[in-house]
């Protein structure tokens, strides 16, 4: 054998995989065996169909046993599938797993060429490459820290409450914070959830009032995230919490505050069909159960110039408190759940369906409210512009979804609720006459074609393919026009009321809030999952969790199962004593650097500070991306087991110097 | 988001409202009524009193949302106790 490069003490083993026939039609796996064998270092190299099977992994555990192997290579398919499999496969033979590597020969090689010689050819300069890596490898332990067992929830729609309820229940505290004055989001709006028709306060406001009651669960309402810092296990958050100006406590909702404020703006829980007070209460549900003030609609409290609802005989409990201040509350949690929701889209923006000049044609939220029984209209559904009761309706599906003027995406629950309100309509206003102007009926979930098929059975609803260009009123009536694409043919049709299916859009200032958590967001600015299917719940950033809309427009069963899976998720960290970091961190030369400070300007987490005034790598935030490698001017970063003499030598390799 | 066409017609509130009074001797144009108005439903008019102080008036066609509530801070800011509101209810 030729003399080693590195030292003889390295025994290398090769595993090259068949993948099925995705390697193998493509490479000649055998040629690559004989080929590494060459390499001084390896003692050892075969070919397996699948290597990633028990069978395969077998081969792996016996060679390093019987041939004392000191590193492992699988040419395989990507790290990102495979590389922990094999890592722990290595790990039951007793080898550090830092000692095993992957060479991608798959999607980097057999699925990208044709030419069986020439990507054989590549699969041996890209395990060859791995070889020069490996043998340069440190054996590495995890970096170990300690965490704080608390979590925190941001956002107290059904998809928070869920989470919230799921981690205190196992045991542990959390903090749940809510944006708005109540907890409960959109779903308390709902009249009657699709497709078994529960009623959405029936099954929404136990949770609510559990979430309340809990123990271990800490509730702040107005309240928003102003900063977070550290890392999984540790991190510390500010959170800042707006006044109320009602003592909750003292608060008996007597209403009597309500009956003397002079000042009514449009009720956001009623999505503006009806006014509220600027003492109010979103709903008689709410939780917390108390009044509050809005401080914008208030006409004024610094001086106090009303004052009104203060007044002794008004409020006998005194729990005004016109000197109420925000507060920051400073906490730290070792898992936080993202569940920020959704709103609707702005209606102002589809200018030709004119929801904001005419007062009958509204959005599905406002239909919600008139048919839920708790609404403006206690559930008749009258229309806005003079409570009649309207005979003939029309739905808008994709008003603003699936359209690249507005929101390319498919909201995904449209379709279906369109349904429902059609359902529920009917049976209230027997005689009415329903239509619907979709692109695409979507009804996927566990027994949504069949709810469909039910609709279209119970109402008769007159369902149009086709798209809408115009709504505008005219004599009381509001006119649709439109075209049916089945027929080929132009639609005018007059209606009572019109109800648009907007776009589910992420929560306003959903960016801001990315940027402080340092989560990624898609191109429609919805939070950006690690992986769609192998990650559905977890964040880029360890330790954060996604649920519900706040992810992608969701049902409330796909919400409620994404909050159980962000909440075990969340256990699966507060349940540790320790917390697990990768070792293959950026490592700097402290004694060479040039404090320049460049590195800390690219950092995307925060994870190097000075420290007597050079760089220091907080080795717990670090991510292992090796930015700062490359940024750093003197050339004094390195990134364990990824350093500069490393990829030299795997370069080499690859040219065919090696 | 929220805009007020739609609200029901059922569902607009009884609010109170003020008609605004001013004992025009009384006043010194000291404008602080006119400053304090978190309606701003107040301006200084063309006319003067005995005294040659141009007093306060009601804006007569206020712009949206700029309509006395009756709230009477301009009652507690006057040194001179010149103005004084009436309350009425309104629709």
């Amino acid at each position: 054998m030729e003399p080693s490069l590195v030292s003889d003490k390295e025994k290398i083993g090769v595993f090259a995989c068949h993948c099925g026939r995705n390697i193998a039609a493509t490479i000649d796996t055998e040629r690559v065996v004989e080929e590494v064998l060459k390499h001084p270092a390896v003692v050892h190299a075969e070919h397996y169909e699948y290597m990633c099977s028990d069978p395969g992994q077998e081969l792996i555990e016996t060679a390093i046993r019987e041939k004392r192997l000191t590193g492992v290579i699988v040419a395989a398919c990507s790290p990102s599938l495979h590389e922990v499999t094999f890592r722990e496969t290595v790990k039951r033979a007793d080898l550090n797993i830092y000692k095993c590597e992957i060479a991608n020969i798959r999607e980097q090689d057999s699925w990208v060429h044709e030419n069986k010689e020439k990507a054989t050819e590549k699969a041996v300069k890209l395990t060859k490459s791995a070889i020069e890596k490996i043998i340069r490898n440190e054996a590495l332990s995890p970096i170990k820290v300690g965490l704080h067992k608390k979590a925190l929830v941001i956002g107290g729609g059904v998809a928070g409450i869920r989470a919230a309820l799921d981690i205190a229940d196992a045991g542990f505290p959390v903090v749940l914070i809510e944006k708005t004055a109540t907890v409960g989001g959109h779903m308390a709006q709902l009249a009657e959830t699709f497709p078994t028709l529960d009623c959405a306060s029936c099954i929404l406001t136990p949770l609510m009032s559990a979430v309340a009651h809990h123990p271990n669960i800490e509730l702040h309402t107005l309240s928003e995230i102003e900063n977070v810092e550290g890392y999984v296990g540790n991190f510390h958050v500010r959170i800042k919490k707006h006044p109320r100006y009602v003592e909750p406590d003292k608060c008996n909702l007597c209403n009597e505050c309500e009956n003397v404020c002079p000042v009514a703006v449009p009720s956001e829980f009623d999505e503006g069909l009806s006014l509220r007070k600027a003492v109010f209460i979103p709903f008689p549900q709410a939780v917390p159960s108390s009044y509050l003030i809005d401080a914008n609609a208030c006409l004024g409290m610094s001086p106090l110039i009303c004052g009104k609802c203060a007044e002794p005989e008004v409020c006998g409990p005194q729990a005004v408190n016109f000197d109420d201040q925000e507060k920051i509350i400073e906490d730290d949690f070792g898992a936080i759940v993202v569940a920020t929701g959704y709103e609707l889209y702005n209606p102002t923006n589809l200018g030709e369906y004119g929801a904001d000049v005419y007062p009958d044609v509204i959005t599905s939220l406002q239909f919600e409210r008139l048919l839920s029984p708790s609404g403006p209209t206690g559930g008749i559904p009258r229309r806005p512009s003079d409570e009649k009761i309207p005979k003939r309706i029309a739905f808008i599906h994709c008003a603003g979804s699936r359209d690249e003027r507005h929101q390319p995406y498919c909201s995904h629950i449209c379709c279906t609720y369109s349904a429902k309100h059609a359902l529920l309509f009917k049976e209230l206003v027997p005689d009415a006459e329903i239509h619907s102007f979709y692109i695409d009926i979507r009804a996927v979930g566990k027994n949504y074609e069949d709810f469909i098929r039910r609709v279209q059975e119970e109402t008769g609803i007159h369902y149009t393919r086709g798209k809408v260009s115009r709504i505008y009123e005219q004599d009381g009536k509001v006119k649709v026009l439109g075209v049916d694409t089945l027929l080929d043919e132009r639609i005018e049709l007059e209606v009572d009321m019109v109800v648009l299916a907007l776009p589910m859009v992420p929560f306003q200032g959903v960016k801001d809030l990315a940027g402080k958590m340092r989560i990624q967001i898609d191109g429609n600015n919805f939070l950006q999952e690690l992986h769609p299917k192998l990650h559905p719940v977890e964040s880029a950033t360890s330790g954060i969790f996604l649920a519900g809309a706040a992810q992608s427009p969701k049902d409330i069963q796909d919400t409620v199962s994404q909050a159980g899976a962000c909440a075990s998720k969340a256990l699966g960290i507060l349940t540790q004593e320790k917390i697990s970091h990768i070792p293959t961190v950026a490592n700097v030369d402290e004694e060479n650097c040039s404090s320049c400070r460049f590195c800390i300007s690219v950092c995307p987490y925060r994870a190097i500070k000075t420290i007597d005034d050079k760089a220091h790598v907080e080795e717990v935030l670090c991510e292992g991306c090796g930015i700062c490698v490359s940024a750093c001017p003197s050339g004094v970063i390195d990134l364990r087991n990824h350093t500069d003499k490393q990829v030299g030598f795997m370069i080499k390799a690859l040219a065919g110097e090696i | 988001m929220q805009t007020s066409n739609k609200v029901l017609p059922s569902q607009r509130v009884k609010a109170s409202r003020g008609k605004i009074h001013i004992i025009k001797e009384r006043c010194k144009q000291c404008n602080l009524c006119i400053s304090f108005c978190p309606k701003q439903v107040l301006r200084r008019s063309d006319d003067i009193n005995e005294k040659g102080y141009h007093i306060p008036e009601a804006i007569e066609e206020p712009e949206k949302d700029k309509i006395c509530m009756a709230c009477g801070f301009c009652e507690v800011v006057c040194p001179d106790f010149a103005i004084w509101i009436e309350e009425r209810i309104d629709k």
